[in-house]
């Protein structure tokens, strides 16, 4: 009979005792894998799902709810500023590419979004790409003759069930003027799955209060400059201005990476005494089996087993523990962070991948595996030393 | 006495090296010597391309251009977020495009003076996907400048070394 025969029909032979040893193991294994892909998968999300261009115009407000709103969909709409702004942007020589923006309601929680055709061009420095699976785009359509034509995103078309053709409102001052679904965008894994997209026409023509307004409104403009290196002029010049603010979305998203850093030293502190309470606890556990089992190992002594060979079974236990308790929790963390990632999908709008596989989940595993050993060696090495002529005395 | 000898040699050799190493030093780069190195048509002085290809570290606040990962950004002489009140800026090109090599892992501040390192190129270049561009670092490192002084135009600059 191998070592490790022994070593998992001693474990086998404490059926429960083990089991909830290696789930403690797993416990914390899932906590520290679901904390590392939930914290690396937020960044992702948010690397992925951020925009092409390099500066935001709106109103005046936080820099913060001016790229969440327009970018992710995660904050409320900032102010509206005057369609004129777009035409200064739209005018002025060193922008190669100037989008807007107009932040709406929403249909069954999904925001609607007016802009222009240019939302969705391509061009060389644009890694996103916009592309329809069913219908068409809209055209750009003159601000007297809105279409009310939709594109949806693709989460929003799979959620509702919205087919091409199918007109759809929300709430009873809308049903005179329903949107008609005329093509559904492939999937951009960014918070334009969760939109539907319309012409501004036909956003200023739904709002009672824009019909009225000789100026119309928007919300923001995105901007491309020609030139990165104008940038930081035409980011001083819309922030000086009373009226108007740049963010720089990067600049934004690296400010919240910061919190995000600052969030996971706390989770890191956590973290360690999670590592510290579960080797503890495996450490009682197999400290007390060796106890119970003192008057076995003499006996095996007795019939000849070495003091190594006993050092390298009580071992073999607890890296066995440990290897089983790793495994599950690979897996449970992996679940946990499928659960995490649904949830900030649906709430928070960022795509997250939790299945992605890295070198963090072997050294994980032997990380686990070498804590184990390491919380095993003090009761292998009592196993080690322990005399046959006193623990094979009478009981009586 | 052969004792003390190896010693003294011992001394001497750590003399020597730190002396090689200071002298290893990369030369540094000021805003106000691009500006003044600009000229007609977007060209750039012979004195600043014979920089070329080298490593140089160049000092100035982070625009985050690019995408959030800092794999490509611009490093300027003003901050992206404060000087409204006090500074104007030149209308001068006082950017260079920074390409780091697996982005920058940093705690970005816009207020902080951050130290890129990286090989330098001057002179236009077009990049599809960031543009045209006069000055550029490749292959970055960056860390934060504790205590950096921004040379401003009229300034003198200090010689590279």
């Amino acid at each position: 009979m191998s070592l490790w025969t022994i070593a998992w029909k001693y474990l086998c032979g404490r059926r429960l005792a083990s089991a909830l040893t290696a789930v403690s193991v797993a416990l914390g294994v899932s906590l520290i894998l679901a904390t590392f892909l939930l914290t690396r998968g937020i960044r992702a999300g948010f690397i992925a799902g951020t925009t092409d261009y390099s500066l935001i115009v709106g109103a005046k407000s936080s820099p913060t709810q001016l790229v969440l709103g327009t970018i992710f969909r995660l904050d409320v709409a900032t102010p509206n500023i005057p369609y004129t702004v777009y035409e200064q942007l739209q005018d002025d020589e060193r922008v190669e590419r100037a989008v807007p923006v107009a932040l709406g309601d929403a249909y069954q929680g999904f925001h609607y979004v007016g802009t222009t055709t240019d939302y969705f061009a391509t061009a060389p420095w644009r890694r996103k790409n916009f592309s329809v699976a069913a219908g068409r785009f809209w055209d750009d359509d003159p601000p007297d003759q809105p279409s009310y034509e939709a594109v949806l995103g693709a989460e929003v078309a799979q959620r509702t069930g919205l087919q091409i053709g199918e007109a759809f409102y929300e709430g009873e001052e809308m049903a005179e003027r329903p949107l008609r679904a005329v093509g559904i965008l492939r999937p951009t894994h960014s918070a334009d799955d969760r939109t539907i997209f319309f012409s501004l026409a036909s956003y200023w023509d739904m709002n009672e209060v824009a019909r009225a307004m000789a100026i119309k409104p928007l919300t923001t403009v995105l901007v491309r400059p020609k030139r990165l290196s104008d940038l930081t002029h035409l980011h001083r010049e819309f922030n000086v201005n009373p009226e108007t603010q740049a963010a720089l979305p990067s600049a934004v998203l690296l400010t919240i990476f910061n919190l995000l850093s600052v969030a996971e030293e706390v989770l890191r502190f956590v973290l360690g005494a999670v590592v510290l309470v579960v080797l503890l606890y495996l450490f009682v556990a197999l400290y007390s089996a060796m106890l119970e089992r003192r008057r076995e190992i003499a006996t095996m002594r007795a019939l000849g087993a070495r003091r190594m060979t006993i050092l390298v079974i009580v071992l073999l236990e607890s890296c066995l523990i440990a290897l089983i308790g790793g495994i599950i929790g690979l897996l449970g963390g992996h679940g946990v962070a499928v659960l995490g990632a649904h949830l900030l999908s649906q709430r928070g709008g960022l795509a997250l991948a939790p299945f992605t596989v890295s070198t963090v989940h072997p050294l994980l595993l032997v990380g686990v595996i070498l804590l184990g050993a390491c919380a095993g060696l003090l009761p292998a090495v009592l196993a080690y030393r322990t005399e046959v002529a006193e623990n094979l005395a009478p009981l009586s | 006495m052969l004792q003390r000898m190896s010693v003294f040699s011992l001394c001497l050799w750590l003399a020597m090296g730190t002396l090689l190493a200071y002298s290893d030093e990369v030369p540094r780069l000021t805003f106000a010597q691009l500006v003044d190195s600009l000229k007609a048509n977007l060209e750039v002085t012979q004195k600043i391309k014979s920089y070329n290809g080298k490593e140089v570290e160049i000092q100035g606040f982070i625009i985050p251009a690019g995408p959030p990962d800092l794999s490509f950004f611009l490093l300027s002489r003003v901050s992206a977020i404060g000087n409204y009140c006090c500074e104007l800026s030149t209308g001068q090109d006082e950017t260079v495009y920074v390409y780091t090599a697996k982005g920058a892992q940093l705690f970005y501040d816009p207020l902080r003076v951050y130290k890129v390192r990286g090989l330098f190129e001057a002179g236009v270049h077009t990049d599809p996907a960031h543009g045209v561009s006069l000055f550029r670092l490749r292959q970055a490192h960056v860390e934060e400048a504790v205590g950096a002084k921004i040379m401003k135009i009229g300034d003198t600059p200090a010689a590279p070394r």
